[in-house]
């Protein structure tokens, strides 16, 4: 797992005097830093703190958020932490934008799906989210989806890096 | 020979064009702007003076002449909001400039500052985001959710100015009450570049599409309807449609004049019209952003 703050990089590579993530090129170095702090293995988490940056516009969410999840979001797990709404704002644009989606957990551990996804994936999402690890039937059950359509949406949340499988169970994506 | 510029007595966005229309009828003379009978102006108007000035001498135009307000109180806000500073570099003075002690607390949230870098994108972001979320939220009554897209607001509409307009360009914000027009307090944004405009930014990738239809209006169109840019980049062309998020979602108003056009979104408040054609050419984009206070 690999704990990444962006007001750390931004002071690093940007500027130690600015601490808003805000122009194209700030979102470009941002995450060319992030990048070179990318766990060794794709199965490792990179969380992405955002809990002391005080605003981000769109052009930096879609630098660091946006063109982070479309080079990397098919092979690798991401979390967003500390992501206030007015973070939200500025990232489920892009999100939509793209048609991408990413985890968000928050202080108290919930988590929430940023993003575009199908209403099914996103139900079968919030069934993982709020009662942990199940079983394909288990979703199914509480759903009351048929078994093909509940497989159908956790395989896209499986397939887009929200949620994890392992040995039939399915598991969001969060911090340990 | 001198030709005359009359800056209007009321230098708002509605009496821009009237201003734009003076400004385009120019035959190459020496050009006085003159605003000694002001008695008004908006941020909008001054950043479209400054950016007047900037465009005659990125022209190569002989240094153009502007009388001040002769009304002391109009040429005090005028010093106060920025304009004598910046204006030194643009134009031959006349009039008497008053010498201004800084002020803690001032309506100008955001003195007239050039925009040439995304540093300077920064730097205006960073200055004026605690004092505008004081203001938004006590003033304005609008949840704290207002500030943070007001920040990006901003950062967005310069940095339009530094992708697009190949040229530098200016910032103001300001506060005050509309009594009239509205009843209510407002925060002004006002953005002006001396660039190239949205049609000659788009020509390339979007004029063939358009074909005969191509033109100002059809580049505000594709711009602030379609999202799109001039960048190949599919993430690019978020920032105005964002700033359109930002204002529907608090009652704002939004708009932007580039070359001979204007594209309004238009409140509730307000009865501006949506789309203006075959205005006054003026140079580059200029750009108007109005939060409203919170309707009670």
């Amino acid at each position: 797992m690999a704990w990444i703050d962006l007001k750390d990089i931004l002071q690093h590579t940007v500027s130690s005097v600015y601490g808003d993530l805000v122009t194209r090129p700030t979102g470009q170095a941002v995450r060319t830093s992030i990048e070179a702090l990318l766990p060794a293995a794709d199965e490792d988490l990179a969380i992405i703190d955002f809990s002391t940056v005080r605003l981000m516009d769109f052009s930096c969410a879609d630098e660091i958020v946006g063109k982070l999840l479309l080079r990397y979001g098919r092979a690798r797990y991401f979390l967003l932490v500390g992501v206030h709404p007015g973070h939200e704002d500025a990232i489920e644009p892009v999100l939509e934008r793209h048609r991408l989606a990413v985890v968000a957990q928050d202080r108290s551990g919930s988590l929430k799906l940023l993003g575009a996804m199908p209403e099914h994936a996103r139900q079968a999402f919030t069934v993982l989210a709020d009662s942990g690890p199940a079983l394909l039937a288990d979703v199914a059950a509480k759903l009351a989806l048929s078994p093909d359509t509940a497989r159908e949406a956790l395989e896209v949340l499986r397939e887009r890096h929200v949620v994890r499988e392992s040995g039939g169970h399915y598991q969001a994506v969060r911090s340990a | 020979m001198t030709r005359v510029v009359e800056v209007p007595v009321q230098f708002d966005d509605r009496a821009f064009d009237q201003f734009a229309r003076s400004y385009s009828a120019g035959d190459g003379a020496r050009v006085l702007f003159d605003a000694h009978a002001a008695q008004w102006a908006s941020p909008y108007g001054l950043v479209g003076l400054l950016t007047a000035g900037q465009a005659l001498a990125e022209q190569g135009a002989e240094r153009p002449l502007l009388t001040l307000p002769q009304d002391r109180d109009v040429v005090h806000y005028w010093a106060r909001a920025g304009f004598v500073r910046q204006a030194d570099a643009y134009f031959e003075l006349h009039g008497k400039a008053p010498k201004l002690t800084p002020r803690g607390e001032s309506d100008v949230l955001l003195e007239l500052t050039p925009v040439r870098g995304a540093d300077d994108v920064h730097e205006v972001v960073n200055h004026i985001q605690e004092r505008a979320a004081a203001i938004l939220t006590h003033e304005l009554k609008l949840e704290a959710a207002a500030t943070m897209g007001f920040g990006m607001a901003l950062s967005e509409a310069c940095q339009n100015i530094v992708e697009h307009a190949g040229t530098g360009g200016w910032v103001a914000v300001q506060t005050y009450t509309w009594r009239k027009r509205l009843g209510r307090r407002v925060v002004v944004i006002a953005i002006s570049d001396a660039g190239v405009g949205f049609r000659r930014s788009l020509e390339a990738t979007q004029a063939k599409r358009f074909g005969d239809r191509w033109g100002d209006a059809a580049a505000l169109e594709a711009a602030l309807i379609q999202g799109v840019s001039r960048f190949r980049d599919p993430g690019r062309g978020q920032g105005l449609a964002g700033i359109r998020r930002y204002l529907n979602r608090w009652q704002g108003k939004l708009s932007v004049r580039s070359g001979a056009a204007r594209m309004t979104m238009i409140p509730p408040w307000d009865d501006d019209v949506p789309l203006a054609d075959q205005l006054p050419f003026f140079p580059g984009t200029q750009v108007l952003m109005i939060v409203p206070a919170h309707s009670e």
